[in-house]
């Protein structure tokens, strides 16, 4: 009891310095925020010439895509983290070891700071979310049973991500080189995840490349609940895809980690 | 180690140095051998481990480089389980003998390096380890804020009993903080012992220099002896103390020329490490 007590508290310390670290440079909040702003205005207005011709693609109709591209930018932070830069810089700097050195779980510090990391830029969102509501006529969803099992398929679909990227920025340890990586999983997080087209339009074929790799589970599968293109039936058949994801990239990602980390002397992290 | 030692762990940029801290504290795994900290193997029981070691690498920094000093020892506090009353002492205490005051408000990234190597050393300390493994903490350091913390270190030491082991290449901390000295080599330990004996051991070359009535020319020397450098009226000779002695040395130029001054000079813990690191090179270049 006492062990769950004080992991609590350190982790919930963990998680209370994320904030505040993000609001250090409160001139890069309204950069991004602007940057926000206009990326969710082309999303928009991109769609909205997609449906010009016709008011029914793919069996979703005008306003359920928006409503669905909408809210999957907003949710957007849900899968992406920050793994990659971290590993990469930490090596770099040789903080790594530093790391290491706490009394706590090394992976589980991680999590807690990457899912402040949702929160927090979830948060900061918030007046995109208003202006799309405002603007653009989002519809966010009433339905207490839509945001439950929406909130849960996005806890466990942050978690699939979690791992995944954890996997990936292992190979951090023998590369050093971090751009290259994080840019490559930040394109592919927008294309796989379904922040730009929504899963039921895709081609049969991509769509099966998109449901065979991760990041959809992160976006696509949580956003189609929330925003009701997913009938809310198929919520705990999803959530066990999802559950079925995580143990298995928490098997590659652990084993991996065990082999990569001996790499650390080499760079002298 | 024995407990409540200062033990000085130098030897070139690439010996090993590192590699041992990072087995000591658990990061790597000996190839060959074991390791044991407080009784433990610090591998398989890295977070025991964790909670008695206190680490401070001088070139990198565990701080939150965008929160105030403040936050990140609160959160240090946290992780290490430091009791509230306990943490509000020691802080107090740290604040007070580390000159912390005006900086706990400060975010690490806005604070000179002087000031960072204090806030650090509060943040590997604060939950009082019982072993401390300090990594060139005084580099890049001026001379006033290198004896402040040379000062800390020696009185955190003397209050409370914790064993530290000291890398850097300041042979003044190891001459100020340590009674005993290991040197390795290319992963071997080539010397470990008290700081006066190395040299002895080493310090197998003296100096002795003359001040002369005239100049000196074409001295004739015994085995082991040869000029450094002779000025106008003053002869630098350096002799080998395992051929040759001082008396024979100096009997050999006073028979050869008049000598008003002599003095002999002992070598100084940089000398003899410099040459131990020059053999240590030469092997390299090998």
């Amino acid at each position: 009891m006492q062990t769950l007590q004080r992991r609590v508290s350190v982790y919930g310390a963990l998680l209370a310095m994320i904030p505040k670290m993000f609001m250090a440079y409160q001139l890069w909040f309204w950069a991004g925020l602007v940057m926000n702003v206009i990326s969710m205005s082309i999303l928009y207005f991109f769609w909205n010439a997609v449906y010009a011709e016709s008011g029914v693609i793919s069996g979703l109709a005008r306003e359920q895509t928006i409503n669905y591209i909408l809210l999957a930018f907003f949710f957007m932070p849900l899968a992406s983290n920050d793994l990659v830069w971290e590993f990469g810089s930490n090596l770099r700097e040789g903080l790594m070891v530093h790391h290491l050195l706490r009394p706590v779980n090394f992976q589980a510090m991680n999590y807690v700071q990457q899912f402040g990391a949702v929160l927090t830029r979830v948060t900061l969102q918030i007046p995109i979310l208003l202006l799309g509501v405002f603007l653009f006529g989002l519809k966010i969803p009433t339905d207490l049973m839509t945001w439950l099992a929406f909130l849960v398929s996005a806890l466990l679909g942050f978690t699939v991500m979690f791992f995944f990227t954890w996997f990936l920025a292992c190979f951090t340890f023998y590369t050093t080189e971090i751009w290259g990586l994080g840019v490559l999983i930040e394109g592919m997080t927008f294309f796989l995840s379904g922040a730009l087209v929504p899963l039921a339009m895709m081609p049969e074929w991509l769509r099966g490349i998109v449901l065979s790799v991760p990041f959809a589970q992160a976006l696509a599968v949580p956003i189609g609940l929330l925003s009701g293109i997913t009938p809310l039936g198929d919520a705990p058949r999803l959530w066990l895809i999802q559950i079925a994801w995580i143990i298995g990239m928490w098997i590659i990602s652990t084993l991996f980690f065990r082999v990569a980390v001996r790499k650390i002397t080499v760079q002298g992290g | 180690m024995d407990a409540g030692e200062i033990v000085g762990y130098i030897g070139v940029n690439g010996a090993g140095k590192s590699t041992t801290i990072k087995m000591l504290t658990g990061v790597l795994m000996p190839t060959s051998g074991e390791v044991r900290v407080l009784g433990r193997d610090p591998h398989k029981q890295r977070v025991d481990n964790a909670r008695d070691i206190g680490v401070v690498f001088g070139q990198r920094t565990q701080l939150w480089w965008d929160l105030a000093l403040i936050e990140s020892l609160n959160l240090i506090a946290k992780i290490y389980d430091v009791p509230p009353d306990r943490y509000k002492n020691i802080l107090d205490q740290f604040t007070e003998t580390l000159d912390l005051g005006a900086l706990l408000n400060v975010p690490v990234r806005n604070m000179s390096l002087g000031q960072k190597m204090r806030s650090e050393l509060a943040a590997a300390l604060i939950h009082e380890p019982k072993v401390v493994y300090l990594d060139e903490p005084t580099i890049g350091l001026d001379l006033i804020v290198k004896e402040r913390i040379r000062d800390f270190i020696k009185a955190e030491c003397g209050a409370k009993g914790m064993t530290v082991m000291l890398t850097t290449h300041d042979l003044g901390d190891i001459e100020e903080l340590c009674q005993r000295v290991i040197i390795i080599d290319d992963g071997q330990v080539i010397y470990d012992g008290p700081i006066q004996t190395i040299k002895k051991r080493f310090g197998k070359f003296r100096e002795i220099s003359f001040d002369t009535m005239k100049e000196a020319k074409s001295l004739q020397l015994p085995d082991g002896a040869q000029v450094l450098s002779a000025e106008e009226r003053k002869v630098h000779i350096r002799f080998d103390r395992t051929v040759s002695s001082a008396s024979k040395v100096a009997s050999a130029v006073m028979n050869q020329i008049e000598v008003t001054d002599f003095s002999l000079s002992e070598p100084d813990l940089a000398d003899i490490v410099k040459q131990i690191y020059n053999g240590a090179l030469e092997r390299e270049a090998r």
